[in-house]
């Protein structure tokens, strides 16, 4: 990953006439109070009219600095140290700051990241859209406002009209996305800055919403910058793919090629633990012979084995069974009136000891309220939990503690979840001094050795929760749930907030401390793609209700449910071939 | 939304009820009325004693006298208020309401000023993070923070009243201390403007000299004794004015509202000879203060007259600069009768006051009476500024770069909106939100807050009933003064939540 | 480990966050919050210096005059007590002169005199001392209480909430300078640890409130619920984890609370009901000669500046505080509750007019 790979990137042209966007060496730094830190290292990319490319890459990676750097609208400290953006010609980084308005919204487009934090609460979204056409035209009056409406409309508002004086928190993340959207290409501008326009959505918005996007600046002649961290998405969505890695970027060309034939190791391995567009080979070749698609090799055999080793052993008998079970929340009004809200509806499942079960859902689902009731950190409103054969829903002091013994939670948030004053010996050893478990010495012991299990080193028990990443915060998470031997797990969300790579890399620890303990999963996701990599079984829940329920072969292969089938069809990049 | 304001109304009523009651006993237990008497040798020592037991119902119990207190008080429902009498058997409402006035007259103006000083110094120094201006801003409000009020009063009347009076007699500014106040004004408007090291210089050197211009010219027409702003100061400041507040809300691009105020300008210096000669010798309240609402809606129609594209931003921007005409040329009428004033034989050519709220048996027409006001505002209006000004600029300070950060100011700037629009209609009105929670409770608290600056400033206001009931043992003005004070904190309690949702739209109270 | 990890093992595995982060994070390896807390205290100078000149303050008031109070009677290394009248010295014109040359040096009376000649340096420190232990005691106390009051507010939700929480309103409603001047009417005389104690007892609803907030916010993360289910008890909940990530909120606003209470206190004395002749505070030494400004200044300007530095220092020190807990790492709560109790704490510290 030296300077000489990025300068070796051959110049991408799809026809004659010069490039829309050049960026030529750029270099952004953010001052901190230990100097000048690097952000983006030499990064060049040519972007021609009409084109789509997007950048690939994880969290920290540079791909959101460099698109921010291209309209200066670098957070805090950060500043373009060296490099040229050449727009139409014009080096952006030399403009003045008047002239730089001049050049955002009516030259270039910016879609940000979040919708729900990227509109102004306390504007109506009617002002927010018109406040951006305004500034790029001299529209006033009624044309401005039936420019906002049509603005509005093609973004995909149907009624437009009605919702101009709606503020943004009466708008669902979706929706908002779409003003973004609109706000983003109200000017027509030639380029459009797409930072991950959709990962903050349900998947089958998300589809809806690409879609759109797709089809609008495919009208308008838009050139887009796509920003995202799914390989999968960005496969499907552009014709040109940069991947970056820690501020450079380590392979650029044209997706397919990438996709079928990455060059870099780093690429290789990003392609090959992607879920998404992993999952469907990983269980289809389940039962065949060694086929893989992880270019080392073995690995996904490794995890079919664990599988044909947990069917052979499970019992017959349901370790859980939920039973008619449902959940209703009582939400407070005007004045001393109630709302009802059934968040779980009647959902019955099991659970097979040494199984991993997944329940699937979009937000709003109900899945981890139900995961909440299995934990009892919520009370039933009707139905039953039985735990190996006893109920559980009534459990009180010494009982309900020796059920939490047996079944402990892995959260979504690694930064959440642990204690940021308690350094991870003391993270771990909590659950063993809350149930008065050995002496301190064998306290010290079993730390030891469930940070072994967990592949982490010794060491590690003197650091603090804030010294740590993501992934590694998640297995310590994992190992403090395992300090009591449970035998069952609720992953809630464990791993939808790690990057692909290590994501996979929490998915093999897991299934491994199976095959290892014996242990019973309870996965809790909206990520298909996780669900076919782990789950023997799944449970499809929409509003409330489990629409779909099978194996995760059937439930993949062979979807009733028209919900399950959408939910399938929305998966990014499903359609892709890959290569090894 | 009736129904939340009911609630808390009632909740309120409850909370108040007790908070009195609390107060009540304290009050009663904190000493004994009599003592005074008991340790005296009047004559009719027993007899006094026993009247006032009578008036002040001693006989009861605390605890019951407390109900008496409340019957009388709960009148205020039919508006038959009772507050009862104090040691001297006054009416304690009869005081109230006069210790009200004269508090509500103290206070007012220095609030406003503090709200607008700290609004616009906290917004500046969170725009400017980290530099200069910033720095010596959040030392200064730390200091001022730490200040103790009775002890900066004294300093006040050293040195602003009784130095300031002392120079007056013989106004003479010297070659040093000229240089001294414009380099001083001059890297106080440098570092308050800012900018590149250049435009740093450029403000340094034109504020240092048009200082320096100023108090020569004031010198050399010897202005301190004969003060008058004129009419070429009425024509620079409202041609300053037009072109400033223009620049600032809507920007000099917008050649409409530049045209807008500079007619503006036009029309106050034109206005200038006829108000002074004609409208002014017979001025009175009524009429000023319909003169000034005069001004702004004239300066709004010519703005809208000459708006173009964007006719309201104009009408406002005219409106503003009308304004600050009319001020310009209100304080003309003023220093018309200063000399007046400053020779009449009550002030003896000593103007600044240092103790009371006016000049006895001053007289005077509504300008002198005017400046008389002023005079004694002065010193403790300034008091209380120092010390409103550091927490009001800390808080907006905090409140603005917190909302900086948030995405949809970048997202606004993705727009291509210029910096003024993302800070003015993004940054800012998102900042308010909290920034007037916190200005309601101030108001709220802003009668019982004046304590300590009224009894060094020798105002008889909220602070002197309170403190004089205290020091009696009088329980009844001590009680009136919690009476207004804790309602009125209830009260603004309320305004602030439901300011806070009326600006926030998130926000539905229920 | 796997064959998977090993394949992936090329770029560090679990790799890290943003770069700044991990920038952020070389510098504060294996160090604990508290560890850390300290180092990024240390980085605010005028908080360092604060500390200096605070303890200097402290150490100086307590050593000069010496140590009085319960019967205790510990004399100091000053010359004079503070009721002493040595006879006038050039009018009680202070002796204090730092310009190098003759006359170099504090002298008899570095302070000055008043004009039955007590010394004004013994005065002020006395002064000093008085004021401290009551900022002291009204931080300890109005802390306690509030943090008391508020865990279990906080904590517990439900009717005890609603209950204290009212009586919270009651308190609240009497601005502290009112009640502070009704207490001290009632105790001023019985000295300033009698006076402190019991303006604590009325200073602790701005903390109270903050405290609930906190911890109404904190029971709600993941790692509470981690605790919960992995078998801690209430008690091990509070005291082990709500408690010590409340500590930044609590520890700020106790020493802005302390900055208010020397200002509460000092006007009090001035208006005569606080610290009672004939012991001294700050605020009496400046009541009882604000009329002698224009001819012996020295009696005003001493204690004032003490009053002053005090102040100054201990909000340095909060401010250092604040920035060393950094509540930016913290997750916020929501805008509302955030704007009234920074309102609330405003209110409560502020000085009073």
């Amino acid at each position: 990953m030296t300077r000489l790979v990025t300068q070796s990137i051959p110049t991408i042209s799809v026809d004659d006439s010069s490039p829309l966007l050049q960026i030529r060496d750029l270099e952004v730094g953010f001052t901190t109070q230990y100097g000048v830190v690097p952000a983006v290292r030499g990064v060049s990319l040519t972007l021609y009219a009409g084109q789509t490319l997007a950048i690939v890459g994880e969290s920290g990676s540079g791909k959101t600095t460099t698109a921010q750097a291209i309209i200066n609208l670098l957070a805090g400290t950060g500043r373009v140290t060296a490099g040229q953006i050449l727009f139409q010609g014009r080096d952006l980084t030399a403009l003045t700051a008047t002239e730089m308005q001049g050049v955002r919204g009516s030259q270039i487009g910016y879609v940000p990241q979040d919708p729900m934090s990227n509109l102004n609460p306390v504007w109506n979204i009617g002002f927010q859209v018109e406040e951006a056409i305004k500034a790029n035209s001299d529209l006033r009056g009624k044309a401005l406002r039936a420019r906002t409406v049509e603005v509005l409309q093609e973004a995909g508002l149907s009624d437009a009209e009605d919702r101009l004086k709606q503020y943004p928190h009466q708008f669902s993340g979706g929706m908002r996305q779409r003003v973004l959207i609109g706000i983003g290409l109200s000017s027509r501008p030639k380029l459009l800055i797409a930072d991950e326009p959709t990962s903050a959505l349900d998947v089958t918005v998300q589809r809806q919403i690409l879609d759109h996007l797709g089809t609008l600046t495919r009208d308008y002649g838009t050139s887009v910058l796509f920003i995202t961290h799914d390989l999968g998405l960005a496969a499907e969505r552009a014709e040109q793919l940069v991947v970056m890695y820690k501020g450079k970027i380590v392979e650029s060309g044209p997706s397919q090629q990438i996709l079928a034939n990455p060059k870099h190791p780093y690429t290789q391995r990003l392609v090959a633990a992607a879920p998404s567009l992993a999952s469907k080979r990983i269980q289809a070749k389940k039962h065949d012979e060694a086929a893989d698609i992880y270019s080392s090799g073995g690995t996904d055999t490794a995890l079919i084995d664990r599988a044909a080793i947990r069917e052979e052993l499970a019992p017959s008998g349901d370790l859980i069974t939920v039973q008619g079970v449902s959940k209703m929340y009582r939400i407070r009004t005007k004045g001393l009136k109630y709302t009802e809200l059934l968040a779980v509806n009647d959902v019955s499942f099991g659970i097979k000891k040494g199984t991993t079960s997944a329940i699937v859902g979009e937000s709003g689902s109900g899945k981890s309220t139900v995961a909440k009731l299995i934990l009892q950190l919520e009370s039933l409103t009707s139905g039953s939990i039985a735990f190996d054969g006893t109920d559980v829903a009534g459990l009180k002091g010494k009982e309900l503690l020796k059920f939490r013994r047996r079944v402990q939670p892995v959260f979504q948030d690694p930064y959440g979840s642990l204690d940021p004053q308690y350094n991870v010996g003391n993270t771990i050893a909590e659950p063993l001094l809350a149930h008065n478990i050995g002496s301190r010495r064998e306290r010290q012991a079993r730390v030891l050795e469930l940070l072994d299990q967990v592949s982490l080193p010794a060491a590690t028990q003197f650091r603090y929760p804030s010294e740590l990443s993501g992934g590694q915060r998640q297995r310590i998470a994992i190992a403090r749930a395992l300090a009591l031997k449970p035998d069952v797990l609720v992953l809630d969300e464990a791993v939808s907030a790690l990057d692909v790579l290590v994501q996979g890399q929490i998915l093999n620890l897991l299934t491994e401390l199976q095959t290892e303990l014996e242990l019973t999963y309870l996965f809790i996701t909206h990520d298909l793609a996780v669900v076919r990599l782990v789950a023997d079984n799944v449970c499809v829940m929409q509003k409330g209700r489990i629409v779909e329920a099978a194996s995760t072969d059937d439930v993949f292969d062979n979807p009733q449910q028209a919900y399950t089938q959408e939910l399938l069809a929305a998966i990014p990049g499903g359609d892709f071939e890959f290569g090894r | 939304m009736a129904s939340f304001v009911t609630r808390r109304l009632i909740a309120a009523f409850f909370v108040l009820l007790a908070a009195t009651f609390l107060m009540y006993m304290l009050v009663a237990l904190s000493g004994d009325p009599l003592e005074e008497l008991r340790q005296g040798n009047a004559p009719n020592k027993q007899q006094l004693m026993d009247s006032l037991s009578m008036r002040l119902n001693l006989d009861v119990p605390p605890f019951l006298r407390y109900f008496l207190w409340l019957g009388g008080v709960g009148q205020c429902f039919v508006g038959q208020c009772d507050f009862g009498v104090n040691v001297q058997g006054l009416p304690v409402l009869t005081l109230l309401e006069q210790a009200m006035g004269s508090t509500l007259q103290l206070v007012t103006g220095a609030q406003i000023i503090a709200i607008v000083v700290g609004l616009i110094v906290g917004i500046t120094t969170a725009l400017r993070q980290y530099s200069g201006y910033d720095y010596s801003i959040t030392f200064a409000s730390f200091l001022f923070f730490s200040l103790p009020i009775f002890w900066v009063a004294v300093l006040l009347k050293q040195y602003i009243a009784i130095g300031f009076n002392n120079w007056l007699a013989d106004p003479l500014i010297g070659v040093p201390v000229v240089i001294g106040i414009s380099i001083v004004s001059g890297l106080l408007w440098m570092s308050f403007l800012g900018g590149a090291a250049k435009r740093r210089l450029v403000t340094l050197g034109v504020a240092t000299a048009s200082t320096a211009a100023m108090l020569v010219y004031f010198e050399l027409t010897n202005w301190f004794t004969t003060p008058n702003v004129g009419i070429v100061g009425v024509a620079v400041t409202a041609i300053a004015a037009a072109l400033g507040v223009t620049a600032i809300s809507v920007g000099l691009a917008n050649k409409h509202a530049v045209r807008g105020a500079l007619v503006t300008a036009v029309v106050g210096i034109a206005l200038y000879y006829p108000m002074t000669y004609f409208v002014f010798p017979g001025m009175n309240l009524p009429l000023f203060l319909a003169l000034a609402v005069g001004a702004i809606i004239g300066g709004g129609v010519i703005g809208y007259f000459f708006g173009g594209r964007d006719r309201w931003q104009s009408a406002r921007t005219s409106a503003i600069v009308a304004f600050i005409i009319g001020a310009v040329i209100a304080l003309e009428g003023f220093l018309m009768y200063w000399n007046a004033y400053f020779n009449s034989t009550r002030i003896n050519g000593r103007p600044i006051a240092t103790i009371g709220s006016a000049t006895p048996n001053l007289g005077g027409n509504f300008w002198i009476q005017g400046i008389d006001t002023f005079t004694h505002l002065l010193l403790p209006t300034i008091a209380i500024i120092l010390i409103s000004f550091a927490s009001l600029t800390r808080y907006t300070r905090a409140s603005m770069l917190e909302v900086m950060n948030q995405d949809y100011i970048r997202t606004a700037r993705s727009k291509g909106l210029t910096q003024r629009t993302v800070v003015v209609r993004h940054a800012l009105r998102n900042a308010l939100i909290p920034i007037s929670t916190v200005i309601a409770l101030d108001i709220g608290a802003l009668i019982g807050g004046a304590v300590i600056t009224e009894t060094v400033f020798g105002w008889s206001g909220m602070g002197q009933l309170f403190l004089e009931g205290l020091r009696h043992i009088d329980p009844n003005p001590v009680m009136a003064f919690f009476v207004v004070t804790g309602l009125l904190a209830v009260v603004f309690n309320l305004v602030a939540d439901l300011l806070y949702a009326s600006l926030d739209p998130r926000i539905r109270v229920s | 480990m796997s064959e998977l990890n090993s394949a992936l093992q090329v770029p560090p595995s679990d790799g890290g966050s943003a770069d700044e982060t991990t920038i952020e994070q070389r510098q504060t390896v294996g160090l604990s919050q508290g560890q850390i807390v300290r180092k990024r205290f240390f980085h605010h100078k005028g908080a360092v210096i604060s500390i200096i000149v605070l303890a200097f303050v402290i150490v100086l008031a307590y050593s000069s005059v010496g140590l009085h109070m319960f019967g205790i009677s510990i004399p100091g290394w000053w010359q004079w007590h503070w009721n002493a009248t040595p006879p006038l010295i050039n009018r009680g014109v202070p002796t204090l002169n730092l310009i190098p040359g003759p006359g170099f040096g504090i002298g008899p009376h570095p302070f000055g005199q008043d004009q039955i000649g007590k010394d004004i340096f013994a005065l002020v420190m006395r002064g000093a001392q008085q004021s401290i232990m009551i900022m002291v005691l009204v931080g300890a106390v109005g802390t306690g209480l509030g943090v008391l009051i508020g865990s279990l507010a906080g904590f517990y939700r439900g009717i005890g909430d609603a209950l204290l929480m009212r009586f919270t309103d009651v308190i609240i409603t009497i601005p502290f300078l009112v009640i502070g001047a009704v207490v001290g009417r009632a105790v001023g005389g019985f000295g300033a640890p009698v006076l402190g104690l019991f303006l604590g007892l009325f200073a602790w609803t701005g903390l109270a409130r903050l405290v609930r907030g906190e911890f109404l916010s904190l029971r709600e993360r993941e790692f509470v619920d981690a605790a919960r289910v992995s078998g801690a008890s209430d008690k091990r909940i509070i005291f082990k984890h709500i408690l010590p990530n409340s500590v930044g909120v609590i520890i700020v606003s106790a020493t802005l609370l302390m900055a208010g209470a020397i200002l509460a206190e000092t006007a009090l004395s001035f208006l005569g009901f606080g610290v009672q002749s004939p012991d001294t505070s700050l605020g009496v030494i400046v009541s009882e000669n604000q009329a002698a400004f224009a001819t012996r200044p020295w009696l005003f300007w001493w204690p004032g500046v003490f009053i002053i530095v005090i102040a100054l220092t201990v909000n340095f020190i909060g401010d250092g505080l604040r920035d060393a807990f950094d509540p930016r790492q913290k997750k916020m709560p929501s805008p509302k509750a955030l704007a009234k109790a920074l309102a609330r704490r405003a209110h409560a510290t502020r000085t009073p007019k």
